[in-house]
């Protein structure tokens, strides 16, 4: 009962972590998470709000939906 | 033992869709039920799925997981991000699957439920999937590249050069279609229209909350927008029952179409996340609701389908659009069995964020599936509906006539029986005006899908709210491919132009932007316009024009994947992309050839525009309607160069590609593979992409 349990509650995270990427709901976490990676100059970093907008205008000026 | 059960369990897969699909193919003078398409569309997309997409990976491609994708060289979490594999292909899904599977195949009904289902599943398994896996690998190994540089690297220059203005112009003609499609929806419909202008004070308000207030919170905002559409829903009847209200929100196709224009303008001009951003946030999630519930719907309420396998509408006669069932059968379905357009989503930011090389195989492969699928489901839900009741909405009056009494005659007479009153009752119960002569496919599509929706819940008392709620659903979806196109069309402009003046390529340059927005607004416009004013309905014209410049562009595609196999050795294997581009090339030739050249007025362009320019000549167009009819034969005279231009450049394209694999099979040219260089993965075997945020 207790495995059962913990396998839907692992499972709904998993469920809730994917939604949450899929919108890009967790698009500025990961962009932190890869600046924390790869460099140490946090000064660069944009803020939630200029990345939200940096974000935006690079995906639309591609084809990114089709017919 | 384990080996036995599973080759035991595939040969049952494949017995069961073979039998499903035998069942649709030969049920004859019996109603049919809806869910023998659904298992040999399974059945087949399963077999193929584990035999044939794993044979082109295995063997053809040798994809290898040892070897770092792009999103690992380069992870800038932004373009370039590591992605699990069932988010990336909820990604490409939603970027691939626009309105042409929904659209395409209830127009392609009317050739009766088998062709066009047939050619929904091979299309896909053997041609539309191939060419979206392979060009994704291609894009891949090539550090993301696009179609039209990968075209010029591995092809020629020219044959760049090529690709890029076929993009461009299949997005010119894809807007205008689409926006026809909206206008068909809207015209002389308070409830649709009020519904539809409600979304845009809405994704203004996202904008502004996603932007100040909570800056990228996106689901919650979305929720949100939701909540509030589906309340613009239900508030559309309050309007269409209001008679001023109402009276403000009924609209003719031409003040739609103006609506529109003006609409597509501010999206591209304005800040992204003002408008466009949003929309697409809503879009994005009412799309993914309104797909799974008509596919539980279907599987649900397994509605019978009365529509016979073929119609007599096959040779070329039929009232939705004119061509006879080869080619027009495959070009109408368009994007459900196989789509050009995909092919700049599978060079554009998928393989930007993909993990894995074999991930290519479960997205490319696989988003293509599912979205044939939706065009299987689609073509259920047009099928499922009175046959008489699907060619009164889809035909135009200059064929079946303006009244309901009249509609109901002409199609009784061609063996669909049809009561006026049904159509009246119709319109009555969906809470429209009315239903006749709403070609598109949007608003019968609407109809089949809201009879199926309210026989789940509701009954036909919230028929009204399921017609709207599905209205809603494909025009707010056209309606995001329509400003998101507008701004990239805007940029291929800018970029254009920026090669005779370089100010007008800054991206920032406020004139630049006006201009160009204006530019690509006016060229896809204008198209709209000629459709809107057509007497024939527009669709007739425009759809196939659309299908023709898609499937030159999956053409494109497939001829920059064959060379790319025959560069890597795979000479042997080259059938599987060069067999789908011979079909391609052969259909699409044909249809842009009768649809320049034949000799009935209905079907060819030049024939049209000479019947009327004699028409004129002998003194028969009244003195009121010269100038809309000198503007017909105008049209339908450019619809013709528009054909012939973009078969030309797909000719001399594939001269190019032809010219070049002749070198390379005799060896005067050495194979010059522009792959990026190998780098091991540092990536652990069982890294399945970066969590980051709620745990």
């Amino acid at each position: 009962m207790r495995a059962g349990l913990h396998t839907g509650k692992r499972l709904l995270r998993s469920i809730w972590r994917g939604v949450r990427e899929w919108c890009g709901d967790a698009a500025y976490e990961r962009y932190l998470g890869s600046r924390a990676q790869r460099t140490a100059t946090p000064q660069c970093t944009l803020s939630a709000e200029q990345f939200y907008v940096e974000q935006l205008n690079r995906r639309y000026s591609h084809p990114n939906r089709c017919c | 033992m384990n080996k036995v059960l599973s080759k035991l369990v595939w040969f049952a897969v494949a017995l069961l869709g073979a039998g499903a699909l035998g069942k649709i193919a030969l049920q004859r003078g019996e109603s049919l039920n809806a869910i023998w398409f659904v298992l040999a569309a399974v059945c087949c997309y399963l077999v193929a799925y584990r035999l044939y997409s794993a044979f082109i990976a295995a063997k053809i491609l040798t994809l290898d997981d040892k070897r770092a994708t792009p999103a690992e060289l380069h992870d800038d979490g932004r373009d370039f991000v590591p992605t699990n594999k069932w988010v990336l292909f909820g990604h490409h899904f939603a970027a691939i699957a626009g309105p042409g599977p929904l659209v395409g195949p209830t127009l392609a009904a009317q050739f009766g439920y088998l062709p066009g289902t047939l050619w929904l599943i091979a299309g896909a398994v053997l041609a539309g999937c191939v060419q979206d896996f392979v060009i994704l690998f291609c894009s891949i190994r090539r550090d993301g590249k696009s179609l039209g540089e990968m075209a010029r690297e591995e092809v020629s220059k020219r044959g760049g050069f090529i690709a890029q203005l076929a993009v461009l112009a299949i997005l010119v003609i894809l807007l205008a279609v689409v926006a026809l499609v909206v206008v068909n929806a809207l015209k002389s419909s308070p409830w649709a229209t009020f519904t539809l202008a409600m979304t845009i004070p809405i994704a203004m308000l996202l904008g502004v909350y996603l932007r100040f207030l909570r800056p990228g919170r996106v689901l919650e905002a979305s929720l949100i927008g939701v909540a509030l559409v589906l309340f613009a829903v239900v508030a559309g009847q309050w309007v269409a029952d209001s008679p001023s209200w109402s009276h403000a929100f009924t609209l003719s196709g031409i003040a739609i179409t103006a609506a529109i224009i003006l609409y597509a303008f501010a999206a591209s001009a304005l800040p992204v996340w003002l408008l466009l951003a949003p929309r697409d946030y809503l879009s994005a999630f009412i799309k993914a609701g309104a797909i799974f519930s008509l596919a539980a719907g279907i599987l649900f309420v397994r509605p019978s389908v009365q529509m016979p396998a073929l119609t007599r509408f096959i040779d070329g006669s039929g009232p939705v659009f004119a061509g006879k069932i080869f080619p027009f059968c495959f070009i109408t379905i368009a994007c459900g069995a196989i789509s050009g357009f995909h092919s700049l989503i599978s060079s554009g930011t998928t393989p930007k964020m993909i993990l894995r090389e074999t991930h290519a195989r479960f997205i490319g492969y696989g988003a293509m599936l599912l979205e044939s699928f939706v065009g299987v489901m689609a073509m259920v839900a047009a099928c499922a509906m009175q046959p008489g009741v699907y060619f009164a909405i889809n035909s135009p009056a200059g064929i079946v006539g303006a009244t309901p009494e009249a509609a109901a005659a002409t199609i009784s007479n061609w063996g669909f029986p049809l009561a006026g009153q049904t159509m009246t009752d119709l319109a009555h119960k969906v809470g429209e005006l009315t239903l006749l002569s709403r070609a598109g496919g949007a608003p019968s599509l609407a109809v089949g899908m809201a009879q199926i929706f309210s026989s789940t819940i509701g009954g036909e008392r919230l028929l009204s709210i399921w017609y709207h709620f599905a209205i809603m659903f494909e025009a707010l979806f056209i309606l995001t491919v329509l400003d998101a196109g507008t701004r990239v069309g805007r940029f291929m402009v800018q970029e254009l132009g920026g090669r005779v003046w370089k100010p007008f390529a800054r991206t920032g340059w406020t004139p630049g932007i006006l201009l160009s927005s204006g530019i690509i607004v006016a060229l896809w416009g204008y198209f709209l316009y000629q459709g809107v004013v057509d007497p024939l309905g527009g669709i007739n014209s425009l759809w196939p024009l659309f299908g023709i410049s898609n499937q030159l562009l999956a053409a494109v595609a497939l001829v920059v994947a064959t060379t790319v196999l025959l560069k890597m050795g795979r000479t042997r294997w080259i059938w599987v992309t060069l067999a789908p581009m011979a079909w391609l090339v052969i259909v699409t030739m044909t249809a842009s050839y009768q649809k320049i050249f034949d000799p009935n007025p209905r079907m060819g362009f030049l024939a049209y525009a000479n019947t009327l320019a004699a028409q004129v000549a002998a003194g028969k167009i009244p003195a009121a309607k010269l100038a809309d009819t000198q503007r017909l034969i105008f049209n339908q005279r450019l619809d013709a160069v528009v054909t012939a231009v973009l078969a030309a450049m797909v000719l001399v394209l594939i001269v190019e590609a032809l010219v070049q694999w002749y070198a390379l099979l005799s060896r005067r040219r050495e194979p010059v593979l522009h792959e990026s260089p190998y780098v091991m993965t540092q990536w652990a075997p069982d890294f399945a992409g970066a969590a980051h945020g709620d745990d």
